[in-house]
């Protein structure tokens, strides 16, 4: 029977991995992760690790829950009141989910860019250094430092270096996705966690972005959700293919684009489906 | 194949072209339009008009009267049968004519200024064109406006100065002089003045110690204290040197009491040749005051004397008579002692004739200041002579001296100048009537300043809990409709809430503990179990929230039972406290010692402030959510992915960009602060204050002083003052100066939203 049948009718299936995945370090495992929004279940019983330094792609059509299952990673939906969740995640082999576990530190280890950029109404260089300064850092050297550094690593250096104290909001689009960049990797996280980074930005912009990723994959382990299938192909190493809350397939991208193991795959990549 | 078309009307109704609508709507906002801007007009031109000098007129009626003044206005009146009573003869038969038959018409009538109240009893008159006798007032060129301490306006011709002679060019110049040296002596006197206020605080300050000695003894030194003075003061009369502390009044009294009785009537004596010497000194000042003035010829006439002939024929025009002619034997001897004619000197007269058998006189005299003279011809027969009254004017008094029909466009334009500064910056006259405006002024700005210090961190920290930490529900929906409906109370009853509560309780509680909050107090016994109780709760309130902890994640969701417990334990707690403050037995106020007179227990500028800060929290709660409101989720969603936490991004992230919309709100709280009337009458505005709620005198704010207020002082001039009318045109004035200050607020308001909201624009893509 047609496994995405048997989701949309509410029946368990199992998730098919690839077996180069499995073989990898990963960075960060998920284990039997639910989540509901109040009553609404949005994701079920998601396993799958993430490999270390590589880049992972979660597809799926809008509404799987891909968005969530991003934010659960450090635990942004804890500012959303009704979710409560069942299963935990590791980062490294720390639980994410433990009682203990200060939240605050988590997010500090991974680095989240969101759909829109959303650059805060301060300067370019105050924007960059935003979470040492809410650490307190008050170095000047060392801001800076980091600041040249950031900005560097999201390939915005050049262009912004003569006007680090204009305000942030005065950049481009596509600039303020990079500067949204500098400013999660400001921090040195472990994990970088992008929602649909390039998708409100223009062809131009967007390539200048997945430059950068392929350039910062290896340092960090990249996280990204994206609606654009040739740009999964482009840019991951791995993808993950999610649909209505359950992970279908998780494979090396290369034989996920040519020869999925599941023909329900092959039809939402090809596009005879969703 | 053919289709049926179907019948189309050649023109749409009138209904789908609107046109009646357009009418009707349009119609509606030129009402509103021409309302509010006809009020704007109002205000606008009584208010800049009110202090501009207008010349002094004068007109003769069929009564035979001369009525002067400043023309203010004219406006429409009915004239009706019953109204003729009150007229004279004349009046009455052209009135009659007027009216030929009819019940009623309606005809026009002037509004001078006339001024000279002491004389006439009246700032202001009515003159009805049926009265007058000619259209053309005259309209004498050297007549003087002095504008006076006390009294108002004096109008009038100058005739002499008490010290020093003067003639007709110089005389202006001598007063003004004269004036320049009386505001010395003014402020000479002031001086003094403020010298014995501060050697009577000073001794006030003694009597309360003497007082508080009592209250910390519980025993009544009153006796002792009228004896020992009296004994001290014999002693003192007598010559020899006293030892206050030996006296025998004080013995058996302990330490306390005995050095604040010492204190008293040392201060006391000490004070005395101070006190008898600053009295000598403020003696000899003012009659240095009264010994300059000048004698002023008002125009409120008496009869002085008849002559035989008509005034044109007692010397012909133009022509230089000497004393003695025999035309001038004609005059009454009241007129030739008014000119002085015991010296052969030139005298010419000039006569204006003012209507049928009217004239208008003056006598020129050519080392003196003219005088004037109003000649009424009866019956062609003999001719009454009326004399102005005279009046001598303190130089001391004047504030200005003003020549309104000799003044140029330029020289109006500095009088219009020099009474706007007096408005803006000086002090009241005449019971607020006259003069400036600064206490009211001040005092609005200082209680406004103060109203936002206490509702700012009140409104900004509950919108904030209300939007940022309070988990949404129908209670928060509650509160906030309750919030917005508050700004349907009516004001009246914040400030029936603010007596009650802020002046009467707290006051009094301030003043002289809980007794005289109307609290009674519990027996000590009580009082500390039930502290031990209030503890015990508070701490099992701690331990209950600590219990309930932060809430997990996979505990599901739902707000745990412990948590709402502890909630209401804190609440209690709360409560509690405020239970026991009101009933503490061991305290019995700070200024016990002023009892009866109320320091905190009564309208004063800190509770005036704290009034209108409750009546405007709503506007900045509200203004202050909204602006929450309007920071997009996600810079907040970033800042938390940055690891910030709730209160770091409150802070660097939400404020910030919240900031303009708060002060926005903030300003038109203070907007619709500055402009309230109602409360401000009931805790704490006055219409005189001699005393400034922030000055140079330490501690510089002084909460509980009463104020004067500009919207007040509108209400309480205009509607409560014995004399209304004349305090009319400067309830425009600063009518006129309340809209300005609110339009100041709100502009400012607008133009920080504006230039707030174009830096935080985001660029386009
Ligand atoms: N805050 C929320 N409250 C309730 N339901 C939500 C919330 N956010 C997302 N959902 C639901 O969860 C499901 C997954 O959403 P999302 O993760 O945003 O999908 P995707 O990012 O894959 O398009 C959707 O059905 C959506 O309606
Ligand atoms: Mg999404």
């Amino acid at each position: 029977m047609n496994r995405l049948k048997a989701i949309a009718e509410g029946q368990p299936i199992e998730s098919v991995y690839h077996d180069e995945v499995l073989a990898r370090e990963a960075v960060l495992t998920i284990k039997d992760f639910n989540l509901y929004y109040g009553r609404k279940q949005a994701l079920y019983n998601i396993s799958m690790p993430i490999a270390r330094g590589m880049v992972t792609a979660l597809v799926g059509p809008s509404g799987c829950g891909k968005s969530t299952l991003l934010r659960s990673v450090n635990r942004m939906n804890d500012l959303i009141d009704s979710v409560s969740i069942e299963g935990d995640m590791l980062l490294g082999n720390e639980s994410i989910f433990a009682s203990g576990v200060d939240v605050i530190q988590l997010r500090k280890r991974m680095g989240m860019v969101f759909q829109k950029p959303n650059p805060f109404p301060m300067s370019i260089f105050e924007n960059v250094v935003y979470p040492l300064r809410i650490d307190g850092e008050r170095d000047k050297t060392r801001l800076m430092q980091v600041c040249e550094h950031s900005l560097r690593g999201a390939a915005l250096w050049d262009e912004v270096k003569d006007r680090l104290h204009e305000s942030g909001l005065s950049l481009s689009g596509g600039q303020q996705q990079r500067l949204c960049i500098a400013r999660a990797i400001a921090s040195d996280p472990e994990v970088l966690l992008l929602d649909e980074p390039c998708s409100a930005l223009d062809p131009i912009a967007t390539s200048k972005i997945e430059d950068l990723i392929e350039k910062l994959k290896g340092d960090y382990s990249i996280l990204i959700v994206t609606h654009n299938m040739q740009q999964a192909s482009r840019i991951s190493d791995h993808t993950a293919f999610m649909y209505l809350g359950r992970l279908v397939e998780l494979g090396v991208t290369s034989s996920i684009f040519t020869r999925p193991k599941l023909k329900e795959t092959e039809d939402y990549i090809t596009g005879r489906f969703g | 194949m053919t289709r049926a078309i179907p019948e189309r009307r050649k023109t749409s109704s009138l209904k789908a072209q609107g046109e009646p609508m357009i009418w009707l709507t349009g119609g509606m906002f030129a009402i509103a339009c021409s309302m509010i801007l006809g009020l704007l007009a109002l205000v606008l031109y009584q208010g800049l008009s009110t202090l501009w000098p207008r010349p002094y007129s004068m007109y003769s009626t069929l009564g035979n009267e001369l009525v002067g003044g400043e023309l203010q206005g004219n406006n429409e009146y009915v004239l009706s049968g019953q109204t003729l009573e009150d007229l004279d003869s004349n009046t009455r038969s052209r009135a009659e004519k007027l009216l030929d038959g009819a019940s009623e018409i309606r005809s026009r009538r002037l509004y001078l200024r006339t001024g000279n109240f002491e004389l006439t009893n009246r700032h202001f008159t009515f003159l009805p064109t049926v009265a007058l006798s000619t259209d053309k007032p005259v309209q004498p060129k050297s007549i003087w406006l002095l504008e006076r301490r006390e009294w108002g306006n004096l109008y009038g011709f100058p005739k002499s100065l008490s010290w020093t002679e003067a003639n007709e060019s110089n005389i202006a110049d001598l007063v003004q002089k004269a004036m320049h040296d009386a505001e010395q002596l003014n402020r000479k006197i002031e001086a003094e003045k403020h010298k014995l206020e501060r050697i009577d605080r000073a001794i006030s300050n003694a009597r309360l110690d003497v007082r508080r000695a009592e209250l910390a003894e519980k025993v009544e030194l009153q006796a002792a204290l009228d004896q020992a003075t009296a004994e001290a003061m014999a002693g003192n009369a007598s010559g020899s040197v006293v030892a206050i502390e030996e006296l025998p009044a004080l013995q058996g009294l302990s330490t306390p009491a005995t050095r604040a009785i010492v204190g008293l009537i040392r201060k006391t004596l000490d004070s005395e040749p101070q006190l008898i010497s600053i009295n000598e000194q403020i003696a000899k000042l003012e009659e240095e005051r009264r010994g300059r003035s000048v004698v002023m010829q008002t125009p409120v006439m008496d009869n002085i004397g008849t002559a035989d002939i008509p005034p044109d024929q007692w010397f012909p025009a133009g022509s230089e008579k000497t004393i003695g002619d025999k035309a001038g034997a004609a005059l009454p001897q009241a007129i030739l002692d008014a000119m002085g004619s015991s010296d052969a000197i030139h005298q010419i007269f000039k006569t204006v004739s003012l209507g049928p058998q009217q004239w208008l006189v003056s006598a020129q005299h050519d080392s003196k200041p003219p005088v004037y003279f109003w000649a009424v011809q009866e019956n062609g027969a003999s001719t009454s002579v009326y004399g102005m009254r005279e009046q001598p004017v303190l130089v001391a008094d004047i504030v200005r001296l003003i020549q309104p029909n000799q003044l140029s466009w330029l020289g109006r334009c500095g009088v219009y100048t020099s009474r706007w500064l007096e408005f803006l910056f000086g002090q009241p006259r005449e019971a607020g009537v006259e003069g400036g405006f600064f206490p009211a002024i001040w005092g609005t700005i200082v209680m406004t300043l103060v109203m936002s210090l206490a509702v700012m961190p009140f409104g900004v920290l509950a919108a904030l809990y209300m939007r940022e930490y309070a988990s949404s529900g129908w209670l928060l929906s509650l509160i906030r409709i309750s919030i917005n409906n508050l700004a349907g109370v009516p004001s009246i009853v914040y400030g029936v809430f603010g007596l009650a509560f802020f002046c009467y309780t707290i006051g009094g509680y301030i003043d002289g503990g809980p007794a005289k909050a109307g609290f009674e107090p519990w027996p000590s016994t009580v009082w500390f179990s039930a502290f031990a109780g209030l503890a015990v709760t508070g701490l099992v309130a701690f331990g209950v929230s600590i219990l309930s902890g932060p809430r997990d994640r996979r505990e599901g969701t739902g707000r745990s039972i412990l948590g709402a417990v502890a909630g209401l334990l804190w609440i209690a707690t709360l409560v509690g406290m405020v239970i026991l403050l009101a009933k503490i037995p061991f305290f019995s106020g700070f200024y016990q010692a002023q009892l009866p007179n109320p320091t905190f227990g009564k309208g004063c500028l800190l509770w005036a402030a704290c009034t209108l800060a409750l009546l405007t929290l709503p506007v900045v709660i509200v203004a202050t959510e909204e602006a929450l409101a309007a920071v997009p989720n996600s810079l907040r969603e970033g800042s938390y992915a940055c690891g910030a936490g709730k209160w770091q991004t409150i802070q660097r992230i939400v404020l910030p960009y919240a900031r303009p919309g708060i002060i926005t709100g903030f300003i038109l709280a203070m907007a619709r602060g500055a402009g309230e009337v109602a409360p401000m009458m009931l805790v704490g505005a006055i219409p005189l204050a001699t005393e400034l709620p922030l000055d140079l005198d330490f501690p510089f704010l002084h909460g509980s002083r009463s104020f004067m207020h500009l919207g007040f002082q509108i209400y309480s001039l205009g509607f409560q003052s014995q004399n209304s009318e004349a305090a009319k045109p400067m309830v425009f004035t600063a009518t006129l100066l309340l809209l300005v200050l609110v339009t100041l607020l709100n502009l400012t308001a607008i133009w920080l939203r504006a230039s707030l909201r174009k830096r935080f624009q985001t660029s386009q893509f």
